[in-house]
């Protein structure tokens, strides 16, 4: 298998919040080989405990999650229009125009009154939610209601792009992650772990919450994609990280203080795998973390992230190379965090 | 109907940005290669001739060939493509687009959209077209190697096919009307007519026209007929005097249409029992009959547009229906000319 047909086909996966079915198969098959047990805890979390050459001094878990924003339908119109809801954040200007596959199987598209009626004014004001619907082509609510039930799921329709070194995709946030997860199970680590992938991520992070519970861990990973503002009309500084610069290492987000012993742990490790890195720049967004800091008596946490353009969009962009920086980085930094004894 | 489907969808996977016609082109001659001989005039109109040559009455078939698209205006020093409008694209759909980018090679895209937390106004408004950048994700010299200045983008979508007869795809304006005549040649072909008729798919009607102009200039017809798309209902646009999607081709009338060319289209339609509407303008057309009407010494012209949703954004959906209904209605005005 190439090195990116994993992540293609994780992609290709439809997996909104709480319906991370599809994207939970393709991981049970790839790591039912490579894990001493497998386990699925009731909210659908996939818990997969690999056993290194050594006993470690602390208990590491290394958490991805499966899930990604999408919609979910709310409504079905006299004329057959649905409407719907966004699952986790989108941002409302992303909407428009865009074709969505319902349940993985029947396409839809969120139409917009056309430009040549619109006011002057509403030429550059993006469009409330609650003014977009689905157009499935169903004629009537009748000939609508026979496909789609309330609360069906639907993703972007989108590409997979390799080339110039970069990976453009739906759902990089977190199949990228769950894919470097794999990778690690593969190569195997020094010291028993467990891979935690997780389930509701982008609705508050319930799963990686519960799945701490039954790990007990007493440190963890968070592996996932972080917004990279490295963009057309946003000044240096503000860029909070940089493709291509390394996986990003968080000290505070909305949700998390993170270890900051492990923060410059990090560092150290990327500097031993010879791979770089770089500070999260800003103080946004969350993670599995946040949840899984505060499970039990409290678990000491870190986060790598791959910069991605675009997250939650229809299409992301992520750097091949900080995908394989990543991987070496993580390989390291969980032996570091495993190898040394913690309160 | 299937046939018809795949046949659009053939005509909409190929690129043809206003001045950039050729794949378009190209791809529409193929559907009509057993048919009719073709040619690419020097404006990139695509032209046929079929019916009795020697007739004297001579009718223009037009539908434009050229889709809304960007255009590459330069390159910014961090490998972003700066980009301007290629005909009226609505920015409210292109943040976060997936795009094509026609450089030297075929190139994918995402048109840049900032995080909301460092935009002025969050996600309340969106930058004009013109201010927004699409990210091939390559470096400065990349770019510079790989993308010029005019090249064009398009949205990246994949046709597809809705519910029952429905169907999205970019492009469908107005690809859809070059489909309906294709389909119109094809029932009139081994058929007799009395009057000679030229077939234009024409270039750069999104911004301007210029290939209608010079087309039916060179075409010298008595008469012509125009299909295009306008606006069907939905949710914004209540159905007064718009089409509805299945509700069969929208006959123009207008003060520069011809009175005698909408009167038949009318009447045949109501002879067929065919599902129309009536679409009332009150001056120009907004549309490649407004042109043609006034080339050389003025040509009597009638429009008919098939119902379309979401104009101007890669979500546009019609009904084949529409598209069969109003190739029907054109056979059977071209059967009557003489």
């Amino acid at each position: 298998m190439g090195r990116f047909e994993l992540l293609q086909e994780l992609c290709a996966a439809h997996g909104v919040s709480g319906r991370e079915d599809a994207v939970r198969e393709i991981l049970l098959r790839e790591i039912r080989p490579l894990a001493d047990s497998v386990e699925i805890t009731p909210l659908g979390n996939l818990i997969a405990f690999k056993k290194g050459g050594k006993r470690p001094k602390t208990r590491l878990m290394l958490d991805a999650h499966m899930d990604e924003v999408g919609l979910i339908i709310t409504g079905v119109t006299e004329e057959g229009f649905l409407s719907f809801s966004t699952v986790g954040g989108i941002d409302r200007r992303v909407l428009p125009g865009k074709t969505v596959w319902i349940e993985g199987k029947l396409p839809g598209v969120i139409g917009v009154k056309p430009i040549h009626l619109l006011k002057e004014e509403e030429k550059l004001q993006s469009v409330p939610p609650e003014d977009l619907y689905l157009d499935i082509g169903a004629c009537s609510r009748e000939e609508a209601e026979e496909q789609v039930r309330l609360g069906d799921a639907a993703v972007f329709d989108s590409v997979f792009d390799l080339s110039h070194g970069m990976v453009k995709s739906r759902a990089l946030d977190d199949r990228s992650g769950c894919a470097l997860l794999v990778e690690l199970m593969k190569d195997g680590l020094k010291y028993d772990t467990t891979f935690v992938f997780s389930v509701q991520e982008e609705v508050g992070s319930g799963g990686a919450g519960t799945a701490a519970f039954e790990v007990k861990p007493q440190a963890a990973i968070a592996v996932g994609c972080t917004a990279a503002a490295d963009i057309a009309g946003v000044k240096r500084g503000r860029e909070v990280c940089r493709l291509g610069d390394g996986p990003a290492v968080s000290f505070l987000d909305r949700q998390t203080v993170y270890d900051r012993e492990y923060y410059h742990l990090t560092f150290e490790a990327a500097k031993s795998a010879g791979v770089k890195c770089q500070p999260k720049r800003a103080v946004a967004g969350g993670n599995g973390a946040g949840a899984i800091q505060l499970s039990r008596s409290g678990v000491r946490v870190a986060a790598v992230s791959l910069p991605c353009r675009y997250l939650h969009s229809p299409v992301g962009i992520i750097a091949q190379k900080d995908y394989k920086a990543a991987k070496k980085l993580l390989a390291v930094l969980a032996e570091r965090i495993a190898e040394t004894d913690t309160v | 109907m299937e046939e018809l489907r795949e046949m659009l969808f053939r005509l909409c996977r190929a690129p043809g940005t206003p001045g950039e016609e050729v794949s378009a082109a190209k791809t529409a001659a193929a559907e009509l290669s057993g048919i009719a001989e073709t040619r690419i005039d020097r404006m990139g109109n695509l032209t046929t001739q079929f019916g009795n040559l020697d007739a004297a009455e001579h009718v223009l078939l037009d539908a434009h060939l050229d889709q809304i698209g960007l255009i590459v205006t330069g390159i910014a020093k961090n490998g972003f493509l700066n980009v301007g409008r290629c005909g009226g694209i609505d920015a409210r759909v292109l943040p976060g687009m997936a795009v094509t980018i026609c450089g030297k090679e075929t190139l994918c895209g995402v048109v840049c959209c900032m995080p909301p937390p460092l935009q002025e106004d969050g996600e309340k408004k969106v930058p004009p077209a013109d201010e927004m950048a699409v990210d091939a994700g390559l470096s400065r010299t990349e770019a510079e190697r790989l993308v010029r200045p005019g090249d064009r983008i398009l949205f990246r979508t994949e046709p597809k096919r809705l519910l029952g007869t429905r169907v999205s795809a970019a492009g469908l304006d107005d690809r859809a009307g070059v489909a309906a005549f294709l389909r119109c040649a094809q029932i009139l072909s081994g058929e007799t007519l009395r009057c000679r008729v030229t077939l234009q798919f024409s270039a750069g009607e999104e911004i301007g026209g210029f290939g209608a102009t010079t087309g039916a200039f060179s075409a010298e017809p008595a008469q012509a007929i125009a299909v295009d798309v306008s606006f069907a209902s939905q949710p914004g646009v209540p159905e007064k005097n718009r089409g509805r999607l299945g509700g069969g081709p929208m006959i123009g009338i207008a003060p520069v249409l011809s009175r005698k060319i909408t009167e038949a289209l009318i009447r045949l339609a109501e002879e067929r029992k065919m599902l129309f509407t009536r679409e009332v303008m009150g001056g120009l057309t907004g549309t490649n009959s407004d042109t043609i009407a006034t080339v050389g010494r003025g040509v009597p012209t009638g429009l008919i547009s098939i119902p379309l949703r979401n104009m101007h954004t890669p979500a546009e959906v019609v009904d084949l229906n529409d598209i069969e209904n109003t190739a029907q209605l054109i056979a059977a005005y071209l059967r009557e000319v003489s």
